[in-house]
């Protein structure tokens, strides 16, 4: 329970170099005392150190989405702690207790909350269980008369109480309970309010600490140079051509490139750029967007597909139908564009690899490190500092094995490899682009009686396909669309792109959201239907979707005609265990689109932390803004055209629109917040610009219609 | 050599006088809030104050700075108290942060002119500060909360 050797030598030796301190509470760059005990104490989440400090051991990076805060506010509340003493720091190696359910520790797929709630609830009432137990032998009262509140076991009738410290040496000698007592209802009283966010004082002075602000002594800086065709390698390089640049100590061939290191990151910058390097042709070297959209394309009429989900008899329907509905999507890649580029601080000796990073993926970096540099998982410590921004993009290894090669060749100097914002834009990990075939007919009564959905492009989570062909990065939001379809038939035809991807915010339900709620609408317009009575129609009546439909479509007073110059579009999506509605309103100036108001009603079963919830909504609608106006990335001469904000252009504060959010309970089990609020909205948008111009905005962004 | 004045300091500099001002801070001072984003003044992450004005310090040479007032996020305020940042707490602004240090300078400028934004006065101000995690709602908020923090 006490701070260990392994934190007190790393607050005594690289800690002091850090040249602003942490702010209490906050993420420490620490390491929990030791790997979990669960079979003596179960401190996978919760240290109580000698003072009294209640520390939470989290297993996933705070990235902006909150989850720190209410990962805390779950193990605050069911133990009984002091909410203002609450410390928190992440394990430095994956372990069981952090994993999730695919049995990696990373920080995706909006896990956060709703995965690790139900253990941290357990092990900190078997914690409570056990300290009260300690106590009351200490007191000789019943456990029963006994309370855990801020830091302490509390005796009521005889007005005594013992902080938790004094407790743990008796208490972890106890049995762990093995069915630990949750706190009832009534006593959760921390969850559920807007208690404020730990890292934000921190954050407002400057004082937090992200990868890119990682400070070590005799630490030198690294910047990349890597080849623009994402395929080809370095086919020479004249390291000569800037050894003698001010600074600069080494040029270190890396995959793809090279780095070079020097006393200050500019210094290595502007050798990088002037690096004499060449790299292999290669066969995509004519790549461009246009033969990219069409080798896609061709997977829209390809025969001999296999099924990956099918029920009743769509094609016969279709064939029968007096009417077919078809319209073909397409979306283009995104960068993810973090604020904080991508960064790593790393320092490689003998037996020993350590790394300073802002990471969603501490399995996918210790598996991929093993794999491609050789490093056995039990060397490598990852300390985690706070990131700018994920979003998916900071699972990956490229950086950290870039800092841990430069490192090497430094002798084991520690090593800060900066990718510029050019770096960051063009060497990929991205979105990937898609393109979809819908066919689909409604009945005279405007019942949905058959849709076939044929999706062409990358199988992005091909390591994880499931049967059928069945692959969730390319198809969620489609097989589990909400609406009831009799007749209804999804495939995949594959077409392999040689373009590095990587999951971005809401992944499939990114496309699948904004294609199926915009042809939903098309179906509406066919029916000659309003397209909430559509949905509402088409929905089952235990769906999910209904309530919070209802929700958004009240607060923006859909059943009214809208004022003069406003047009509205409706959307819901399901994605990542909770049920997103938005309504956007749109107004046009000449031919361009703005948005100035959306309205968002979710369902993430209880919300833990409600203006948390609130602002994941707000930010994620706004973030999907961008790449529905104007944001994509395209290729030319198989290489990334974008290369910075100027031409990547993501939402500004003249731009952005109001956020009304609703929280819709309805007893279903907790959902994820960080990506759900992504997926409806393009839809919404698209129609309402339907409403608004009686175009079908079939492929995004909006700008490539002339109309952002 | 460049002389100028950090956060109430005299300092002086040996980097090379083309060196953005931001690397100079961060690395050869360790004043670490004030962020690198975009390296071409196009998100406002790196926003500090040369003689009391915004500017993006990732595209101003250090010899830009030269006898000049260079204020941090870490020097706005003792304590980092200012009427901005406790507006910022009040709100709970940030989520992932790397942006704030940046919109705190951007709004503290602004406020200084107009005591009482609008908001297309802040529109006006911030929107060279980008926020990639889209807590524009909540900044708007803030700023105006700020003001009035400012005005009490």
């Amino acid at each position: 329970m006490t701070v260990t050797p392994s934190r007190r030598t790393f607050l005594a030796g690289a800690a002091a170099a850090l040249t602003i301190p942490l702010a209490r509470p906050a993420v420490s760059q620490t390491l929990p005392p030791q790997a979990p005990e669960l079979e003596r104490w179960p401190d996978a989440f919760l240290q109580i150190d000698t003072d009294g400090r209640v520390t939470c051991v989290l297993p996933t990076c705070e990235m902006g989405q909150g989850t720190h805060t209410g990962q805390a506010m779950i193990l605050a509340e069911e133990l009984g702690a002091d909410w203002q003493s609450i410390q928190i720091v992440m394990p430095q190696q994956p372990s069981d207790p952090y994993r999730l359910p695919f049995g990696q520790m990373r920080s995706v797929g909006s896990y956060g909350i709703r995965f690790f709630h139900d253990p941290m609830r357990r092990s900190a009432a078997q914690m409570r269980m056990m300290l009260t137990q300690a106590a009351a032998t200490q007191l000789g009262v019943p456990k029963y008369d006994l309370v855990a509140r801020d830091g302490m076991i509390m005796h009521a009738d005889t007005n005594r109480a013992i902080p938790f410290a004094d407790l743990v040496p008796a208490a972890r000698l106890l049995p762990v309970p093995a069915e630990p007592k949750l706190r009832p209802e009534a006593e959760r009283t921390l969850t559920g309010t807007n208690v404020p966010r730990l890292d934000t004082p921190a954050k407002t002075r400057g004082e937090a600490v992200y990868a890119i602000d990682v400070s070590l002594p005799d630490m030198a800086y690294a910047a990349p140079r890597m080849a623009p065709v994402f395929s080809a390698e370095v086919e020479a390089m004249d390291e000569a051509s800037v050894i003698d640049m001010p600074g600069v100590l080494a040029v270190v061939p890396v995959p793809r490139g090279a780095v070079v290191v020097a006393d200050s990151w500019w210094q290595a910058r502007q050798a990088a750029d002037a690096l004499d390097i060449t790299f292999t042709a290669t066969e995509h070297d004519a790549l461009d967007e246009a033969t990219l959209n069409a080798r896609i394309a061709e997977g829209l009429d390809r025969a001999g597909v296999p099924m990956t989900l099918q029920r009743g008899d769509p094609l016969g329907t279709l064939d029968a139908a007096e009417t077919v509905i078809e319209a073909d999507y397409q979306v283009p890649m995104l960068a993810h564009a973090c604020m904080e580029p991508i960064t790593c601080t790393a320092q490689a000796t003998e037996g020993r690899t350590e790394l300073w990073a802002g990471t969603q993926g501490h399995d996918w970096k210790r598996m991929m490190l093993e794999r491609e540099l050789g490093i056995p998982s039990d060397e490598l410590f990852i300390n985690t500092t706070y990131l700018g921004g994920g979003f998916g993009r900071k699972t990956w290894h490229h950086d950290a094995a870039q800092a841990i090669l430069a490192s090497r060749a430094l002798g084991g100097r520690p090593v800060k490899v900066i990718w510029s914002r050019e770096d960051d834009t063009r060497f990929g990990m991205y979105r990937q682009t898609m393109q979809a075939r819908f066919r689909g007919s409604v009945d005279a009564e405007g019942r949905i009686t058959a849709m076939t959905v044929r999706v062409a492009g990358p199988q992005m989570g091909a390591a994880i396909v499931q049967e059928n062909n069945m692959d969730p990065f390319s198809l969620l939001g489609l097989v589990d669309q909400p609406y009831a379809v009799p007749n209804y038939a999804v495939d995949h035809a594959v077409v392999d792109i040689p373009v590095p991807l990587s999951a971005w915010r809401a992944i499939a339900t990114s496309f699948t959201g904004y294609w199926m709620e915009s042809f939903i609408d098309e179906l509406a317009e066919a029916a000659g239907m309003d397209p909430l009575a559509f949905r509402l129609l088409n929905l089952p009546s235990d769906s999910r979707a209904r309530p919070v439909l209802e929700r958004a479509a009240e607060m923006a007073d859909w059943n009214d005609p809208a004022p003069d110059s406003v047009h509205r579009g409706i959307s819901v999506v399901g994605s990542y265990g909770s049920m997103v509605a938005q309504v956007a309103e749109v107004t046009m100036a000449g031919d361009r689109v703005t948005v100035p108001r959306v309205f968002a009603a979710i369902d993430c079963g209880r919300a833990i932390h409600p203006g948390q919830v609130e602002t994941q909504i707000q930010g994620s609608v706004i973030d999907a803004l961008g790449p529905t106006l104007r944001a994509k990335i395209t290729l030319q001469d198989g290489a990334a055209v974008q290369s910075n904000y100027t031409d990547y252009p993501l939402i500004r504060i003249d731009e952005a629109p109001e956020v009304a959010v609703a929280i819709v309970e309805t007893g279903a089990p907790l959902g994820g917040v960080g990506e759900p609020g992504v997926p409806p909205l393009a839809g919404a948008v698209c129609n309402a610009v339907f409403a608004a111009t009686g175009r079908r905005i079939r492929s995004l962004p909006l700008s490539d219609h002339g109309l952002a | 050599m460049t002389d100028f004045t950090l956060n109430g300091e005299a300092v002086t500099s040996d980097a090379d006088p083309a060196t953005p001002l931001l690397w100079v801070i961060r690395e050869r001072f360790g004043l670490t809030g004030t962020k690198y984003g975009c390296g071409v003044g196009a998100c406002g992450a790196c926003t500090v104050h040369l003689n009391g004005q915004p500017v993006p310090s990732c595209a101003l040479p250090l010899d830009a700075a030269a006898d000049g007032e260079i204020t941090t996020i870490e020097g706005l305020a003792p304590d980092g108290n200012h009427p901005v940042q406790q507006a910022w707490i009040e709100v709970d602004v940030p989520q992932c942060g790397y942006c704030q240090s940046g919109q705190i300078m951007a709004t503290a400028a602004m406020i200084r002119e107009v005591p009482d934004p609008t908001d297309a006065d802040i529109d006006a101000y911030l929107s060279g500060n980008l926020c990639r995690c889209g807590v524009y709602n909540r900044i708007r908020a803030a700023a105006k909360r700020a003001a009035e923090i400012a005005r009490s």
